[in-house]
């Protein structure tokens, strides 16, 4: 058991697959030589040689393009952008190509790649380089979602998507990138579409994933004080996400909030809270309450995107309500 | 355009604090006449027919056919035209106690037969409105066979939560009996939910053993001279046949006549002495046991008496009962002499004093004066007393002027 940092826990599955699987291949901006803008990729060229890790240009079409066309042809890409907010450039490659191939070649073709990309605030890089987008590619089937929020979690969700035969979106959070934890070296994947339980409670449930939910878990040590006891649960993946343990988890608090740093409309929190409004209809004993940013763009201004961002107190606040 | 208005539950009895529906009549958008049935209400151990008290059209069903709700409370909302200036809510129309007296009594019949009770709009708060409660506090409300309307909701906006429910749930069990039957398996049990005529007379039942500090005497009646006098009377072939029953209602009645204390009531702290000789006649029909209430008794002839038995014990048996028939005097004659049975300690109806349970007729050898054995037919009698009327002396008076009566009943001949 050691501990590491996020970015070195990501670092030690891409190592460690470019050493099991020699068709595993690592190419994105400045992934090679600089190491990654977040230092994810360092010391990966030297090990494994420059065939496998490559650096490209400033496109993220062609990267992604490049990737689907790699992955088809029997590799195993896993290629980085810089920022998730240039996904936007990746589009046709991921949601036309890579999510559609396996379905419209009846089986007979599958797409095996990691996109991974740094989504969240919190470090002052403004509108363009701060989005949580994650809701999009859940949206689209054939895609999987994987929001770590721990390096341990990083690590064995990472190790899984490169093993898994279909294109994943690895979703990482710049704003965690040096946060430490315990890490059982040689520890084998985790399971992607499941859930973790972080906390115990009986008096109301806290969904939330990535980066968030070390807000839930703050929030939920400071309700403890007064009292209320909150269950926090770690989706790990939204797509597929743990249905099954989120309801179990609502049987018995009773109350659901949701959390997470995207923007509330139209986000994950709602298909979330749509879901058990279903099936977890007659568990209900008060609304469910999602907490996210507001409709708006991030701010660069550290004191209006402190704001922007969904903090303790906006759980705190959002968990005595469903308690009233 | 007539204007429109809210129909709401009718008070049709003193003690009525809900009503069932049991079916309407009319669908919405149906129109009616004056006088037309619009709905039929069960209370108080009958069904009402309530009748529209002016022409006017149906809008809207706001409670449907099955459902109980309290009285005021808005179950339609009608078109109707001017509203007859005898037409006024029943509520206002039933007195506040059937010891008011005659003039009480006069009111009853309008609030009882006619007309359903309307109100203007802006005056009665809408309290038809639907019951807030989350998903999880109707989930056990459902499965416990809580009624939401009329909780009180500690969330948001008075939205009822599971945490309310709960708290009903534990009221209500500190509150019952508790019926559980611990060695038997779950599976060899069958449940139901208690008909409408069920759920009244528990709750009636409950709060009259509850409210009412209860007390029994019991005593033995020699009935010789009574079978010996009903045989008699009979034997001339009269249309009307005398039972003993009714020459027990008129021994009673009699009693009552001579101990004003026990024809008195206990009512919200206050004593009422009844000024007219009622007596409560029990009736077992197929629909359960009603009491409907005879009129007038203290001077009446035993053939009158046994007139008014049989036909509110036939109007019990129809099913035709209303709820003027089941209110007011202060004793109720409860006679189980058929079933083979030596004494019966009954429940005091609600709103009375004391109830006489009448066993069946036994022989048996009692001693003379001088110790031989003589062949006696005797009847038990009891009679359950409230004690906060009757103490045991005056209900002993009572008792044993009742027995006076049956064992010299050729005094009932005069008035």
């Amino acid at each position: 058991m050691t501990e590491v940092r996020y970015a070195k826990a990501v670092n030690m599955a891409l190592d460690e697959a470019l050493t099991e699987d020699p068709s595993v291949i690592l190419f994105g901006e400045d992934v090679a030589h600089a190491g990654g803008p977040f230092g994810v990729t360092r010391g990966l060229l030297d090990k494994h040689g420059e065939l496998r890790v490559r650096d490209t240009p400033i496109s993220e079409a062609t990267i992604t393009g490049a990737a689907v066309g790699a992955a088809m042809s029997g590799l195993k890409p896993v290629v980085e952008i810089m920022f998730m907010d240039f996904a936007t450039l990746a589009m046709d490659a991921m949601v036309n190509q890579a999510a559609k191939a396996r379905f419209m070649f009846g089986g007979q073709c599958s797409v095996p790649m990691v996109l991974r990309m740094p989504h969240g605030g919190g470090v002052n890089a403004g509108p363009q380089h701060s989005q949580c987008l994650e809701a999009w590619f859940a949206h689209v089937p054939g895609l999987k979602v994987v929001v770590p929020g721990t390096p341990a979690d990083a690590y064995g969700l990472l190790k899984a998507a490169i093993a898994d035969p279909d294109p994943v979106v690895f979703v990482e959070n710049k704003a965690i990138y040096s946060l430490k934890g315990e890490l059982e070296t040689g520890e084998g994947e985790i399971e992607i579409g499941k859930a973790r339980t972080v906390r115990a409670g009986r008096d109301v449930t806290i969904v939330s994933y990535g980066a968030a939910v070390r807000t839930a878990l703050a929030a939920a040590e400071a309700l403890s004080d007064s009292g209320i006891e909150a269950e926090v649960l770690d989706l790990r993946t939204i797509q597929p996400w743990d249905e099954a343990a989120v309801l179990a988890s609502l049987s018995h608090t009773h109350r659901l909030v949701i959390l997470h740093e995207a923007v509330t409309a139209f986000g994950v929190g709602a298909e979330i809270a749509a879901r058990m409004a279903d099936i977890g209809f007659d568990e209900l004993d008060a609304p469910i309450l999602r907490v996210g940013a507001p409709f708006m763009p991030a701010p660069f201004a550290k004191s209006l995107e402190s704001q922007f961002l969904p903090d303790t107190e906006d759980v705190i606040t959002a968990v005595k309500q469903v308690l009233a | 355009m007539p204007p429109s208005s809210n129909l709401i539950m009718p008070k049709l009895g003193l003690t009525m604090t809900e009503g069932t529906i049991s079916e309407w009549l009319l669908a919405p958008g149906d129109s009616f006449g004056k006088g037309d049935v619009v709905l039929v209400v069960e209370t108080e151990k009958i069904a009402n027919e309530i009748e529209a008290p002016a022409e006017g059209r149906l809008r809207d069903i706001l409670v449907p056919a099955g459902e109980t709700v309290e009285v005021g409370t808005a179950i339609a909302k009608w078109d109707i035209g001017e509203a007859a200036p005898d037409i006024v809510p029943a509520e206002q129309a039933a007195p506040a106690t059937s010891g008011d007296g005659p003039e009480a009594m006069e009111k009853m019949p309008s609030a009882v037969s006619g007309a359903a009770a309307i109100s203007a709009e802006e005056k009665q708060p809408d309290i038809s409105g639907r019951v807030i409660a989350t998903p999880l506090a109707r989930r056990i409300a459902r499965q416990n066979g809580v009624e939401l309307r009329g909780l009180d909701g500690s969330g948001p906006k008075g939205r009822i939560k599971a945490a309310d429910v709960q708290a009903a749930i534990a009221k209500r069990e500190e509150g019952a009996i508790l019926r559980q039957d611990k060695t038997g398996a779950p599976a060899a049990s069958l449940s139901r939910a208690p008909t409408a005529y069920e759920t009244v007379a528990a709750r009636r039942l409950v709060e009259s053993k509850r409210d009412i500090p209860h007390f029994y005497l019991s005593t033995e009646v020699d009935a010789g001279e009574l079978l010996a006098l009903r045989a008699e009377l009979n034997a001339e072939g009269e249309m009307l046949r005398i039972s003993i029953n009714d020459l027990i209602i008129a021994a009673v009645a009699r009693a009552l006549r001579d101990n004003r204390r026990a024809n008195s009531v206990w009512r919200e702290n206050e004593i009422i002495e009844l000024q007219a000789e009622d007596i409560g006649l029990a009736v077992n029909t197929d629909n359960g046991l009603f009491a409907p209430v005879l009129r007038n008794l203290g001077d009446a002839g035993i053939a009158s008496v046994a007139k008014q038995a049989r036909s509110l014990a036939e109007k019990a048996r129809d099913g035709a009962l209303s709820a003027e028939d089941l209110v007011g005097g202060a004793t109720t004659v409860s006679n189980a002499g058929m079933f083979d049975v030596t004494y019966m300690s009954s429940i005091i109806n609600p709103g009375q004093s004391s109830i006489l349970g009448v066993g069946s007729i036994r022989q048996a050898f009692r001693p003379d004066e001088e110790g031989k054995p003589v062949l006696k037919q005797e009847m038990g009698l009891v009679l359950s007393c409230d004690h906060r009327i009757l103490d045991g002396v005056s209900a002993l008076a009572f008792l044993n002027s009742i027995k006076g009566y049956l064992e010299k009943p050729l005094r009932l001949l005069v008035n």
